[in-house]
C-alpha cells in the first residue's frame, strides 16, 4: 500500500466561473458520495487552496495570479491505494474529473 | 439548535438555491438591501466553504446555521475592510446597522426565526418591486436574489443571453445602491403599498414558465413552482394577505395542475378539448378552488379573480363540450373592463364560437380594431384562420393560418397549424367536417389567456 497525492486543478477560465448555488448542492453531493464510496482509501480529503499565491524564486516574490499559467491548482487529497492503477481508478470517479477544466495529477508519495 | 419546533419544515431539507435567497434576504436585511450585491458575495462565498468542508467533517447538525455564520463572518470582514471608505456619508456614518448586530441565529428558538426568514424573504420580494426598477429587471433580481438562480440558468429559463440578463441586474442593482439607510428596516406593512407591483411580478414570472415549449418545459416548470412559492409568501402573512393575492395563487394553481397536460406522448402540443382531462392534478385545483373562494370573500374582484374563474371553469368541466362557455364569456367581459386589452376580446370571441358558432365570434373580432401589434401577433391569425374554417370561408381561413404558421414561434405550434391548415385543404364540404374537428385556437389553450395578456405589450 502507498499513498498518492491528487492535485486539483482548474482551466482559468473555469476558475472564474461562478457556480450557482445548484451546481454547488449537486457537486457537494458528488463529493460527499466520493468520499463515502471510498472511505478505506481516502485517507486526507486535503483542502482547497486560496487564490492568489505567491513565488519565491532565487529570493525575488513573484504576485500570482501568474499571468502564463493557463491552469491553477485549487486542492489536493491524499488516497491510499495498492497500486498506481488502483490510485488512477478511484480518481475516474472524483467529482474534480466532473468538473469543465478541470484536471488531477496523481503522485505517489515516495513515502520518506 | 438542533430541535426543530413541530410543524416547522427542517431546515436541512432546504434547497441550496432557497437557503441562499434566505440568507440573503436576511444578511440584506440586518446590513441594509444597499448592500445586497456584497451580502449575495458573502452567500456564495459560504456555500463554497460548505462544498470545501462538508465532505470532509460531514454535513453539521445545522447546516442553515453554520451557512448563516460563515456568511455573516465573511460579511463582517468586508464592512471591517470597506469603512475607511464609506466613512464620509457612506454607510457607516449614516448609521446602517452593522453587520454584526444581525440576529444571532442560535439565541433564537426556531419557529420564531423560521418566521423572521419569512418575514425577511417577503420584505425582499416587495424590494425587487420596486418602482423605479424596470419590470424585466425586476424578475432577474428576484430570481436572483429570492429564488437563487445563477445568471446562466436565469437565461436559460428566459430563454435570453446571459449577457442580457446581466444588464437587466446591472439596472436594478444599481437602484438597491442608491437605497437609503432608512430603508434598512421598514416595517411590512409600509411595503405592501407595493403588493400590486409584487402580484404584477410574480404573475409575469408564472407566465414565463407557464408559456414554455416543449424542449424547456422541465426547467421552465420551476418559474412556475417559484411563482407559487414567492405568492405563498405574500398570501400567508397577515401582513400582506389579501383577496387578489389569493386570487392570482388560485389562478397559478388551476393553471399549473394542466401543465403536463398540455403535451402528448411524443411530445406533440395538446388543445384542452384534446387533453386528458384525468391526468389533471386533482390536487393542485383542489388547492386553486379553496384559494378562490377565500378570494371571493373579500369586496373587491380584480383581474386575478376573473382570470382564476376562467380557469377554473375550465378545471370543472367535465368535458370540454359541457363547459359552461357563457360563464367563460361573462368573465371575459369583465377583464374587458378590468384590464382593457384586445387580446380578453380575443378570448371571448374564442368562447363565443363555442356557445354560439363561429359567425357571432366573427362578428366580434369584425368590430374589433385591432392595435398594430396585434394584427402581427399569431395567435390573431390563428384565431380567425380557425374561425373563417368552422364558417366554411376556407379560403380566408387558408391565408390566416399560413400567416399564423409563419409567425408561430414554437415548432409545436407551428405543427399544430399545419394540421389545421391541411384540414382547410382537404376536399370536403365546408360544415361536413366541422362538428369532429372543432380546434379552438382557444386563448386558454393554445397559449393560456394569462400569457397572452401578458406577452402583448400594455397600451
Amino acid at each position: 500500500m502507498s499513498k498518492y497525492l491528487y492535485l486539483y486543478r482548474t482551466s482559468i477560465e473555469a476558475a472564474a466561473y461562478q457556480a450557482s448555488p445548484e451546481d454547488i448542492q449537486q457537486m457537494l453531493a458528488k463529493w460527499t458520495a466520493w468520499k463515502a464510496r471510498f472511505q478505506k482509501e481516502i485517507v486526507d480529503m486535503g483542502d482547497a487552496l486560496k487564490p492568489p499565491g505567491k513565488v519565491l524564486r532565487d529570493g525575488v516574490v513573484i504576485d500570482g495570479p501568474f499571468i502564463e499559467a493557463k491552469e491553477v491548482m485549487g486542492g489536493y487529497s491524499i488516497v491510499e491505494a495498492e497500486s498506481f492503477e488502483h490510485a488512477l481508478e478511484i480518481s475516474r470517479s472524483c467529482p474534480m474529473t466532473l468538473r469543465p477544466g478541470g484536471s488531477i495529477e496523481i503522485r505517489e508519495l515516495a513515502g520518506y | 439548535m438542533k430541535q426543530a419546533p413541530p410543524g416547522a419544515e427542517p431546515l436541512v431539507e432546504h434547497a441550496f438555491r432557497h437557503e441562499y435567497g434566505r440568507l440573503v434576504s436576511t444578511l440584506a436585511r440586518s446590513v441594509g438591501f444597499q448592500h445586497t450585491e456584497l451580502v449575495e458575495d458573502a452567500v456564495q462565498s459560504a456555500l463554497v466553504a460548505a462544498l470545501r468542508s462538508w465532505p470532509k467533517t460531514g454535513t453539521p447538525d445545522d447546516p442553515s446555521g453554520w451557512l448563516y455564520r460563515v456568511a455573516k463572518n465573511q460579511l463582517t470582514d468586508e464592512f471591517r475592510k470597506a469603512k475607511p471608505l464609506t466613512l464620509d456619508g457612506g454607510a457607516a456614518a449614516s448609521g446602517a446597522t452593522s453587520p454584526t448586530e444581525a440576529t444571532d441565529v442560535s439565541a433564537l428558538d426556531l419557529g420564531a426565526f423560521e418566521r423572521e426568514i419569512r418575514d425577511d424573504e417577503l420584505r425582499m420580494l416587495f424590494v425587487c418591486a420596486d418602482p423605479s426598477i424596470p419590470a424585466e429587471s425586476q424578475l432577474v433580481l428576484a430570481l436572483k436574489v429570492l429564488c437563487g438562480f445563477g445568471t446562466n440558468e436565469i437565461a436559460l429559463r428566459l430563454l435570453t443571453t446571459e449577457a442580457n440578463v446581466y444588464k437587466r441586474l446591472a439596472r436594478a442593482r444599481a437602484r438597491l445602491r442608491e437605497l437609503a439607510p432608512s430603508f434598512d428596516t421598514p416595517p411590512l406593512e409600509a411595503l405592501a403599498s407595493r403588493r400590486d407591483a409584487v402580484h404584477r411580478m410574480v404573475y409575469l414570472l408564472f407566465n414565463e414558465g407557464y408559456s414554455s415549449s416543449l424542449a424547456d418545459r422541465l426547467i421552465r416548470r420551476e418559474l412556475c413552482d417559484e411563482a407559487i412559492r414567492l405568492g405563498h409568501l405574500l398570501a400567508d402573512h397577515p401582513g400582506s394577505a389579501s383577496p387578489e393575492t389569493d386570487a392570482l395563487l388560485a389562478l397559478m394553481y388551476l393553471h399549473a395542475a394542466r401543465f403536463d397536460a398540455r403535451v402528448d406522448g411524443t411530445g406533440g402540443l395538446l388543445l384542452l378539448e384534446d387533453q386528458d382531462r384525468r391526468s389533471w392534478d386533482r390536487a393542485l385545483i383542489g388547492r386553486g378552488m379553496l384559494l378562490l373562494e377565500r378570494a371571493a370573500s373579500g369586496p373587491s374582484f380584480s383581474r386575478y379573480h376573473a382570470e382564476a374563474a376562467v380557469a377554473a371553469v375550465h378545471c370543472m368541466a367535465p368535458s370540454y363540450a359541457e363547459t359552461r362557455w357563457h360563464e367563460i364569456v361573462e368573465l371575459y367581459e369583465m377583464l374587458e373592463r378590468l384590464a382593457p386589452s384586445p387580446l380578453h376580446t380575443l378570448n371571448r370571441a374564442i368562447a363565443v364560437a363555442e356557445w354560439k358558432g363561429p359567425h357571432e365570434a366573427l362578428v366580434i373580432l369584425e368590430a374589433l380594431q385591432p392595435p398594430a401589434w396585434l394584427l402581427g401577433y399569431y395567435l390573431w391569425d390563428a384565431t380567425l384562420g380557425e374561425l373563417e374554417r368552422r364558417a366554411g370561408n376556407l379560403d380566408r381561413a387558408r391565408i390566416r393560418l399560413e400567416r399564423a404558421q409563419g409567425a408561430a414561434p414554437h415548432p409545436a405550434e407551428k405543427a399544430l397549424l399545419a394540421r389545421r391548415l391541411l384540414a382547410c385543404t382537404e376536399p370536403s364540404t365546408p360544415g361536413a367536417n366541422c362538428p369532429q374537428t372543432r380546434g379552438a385556437p382557444d386563448g386558454g389553450t393554445m397559449t393560456p389567456a394569462p400569457v397572452a395578456a401578458a406577452v402583448a405589450p400594455t397600451r
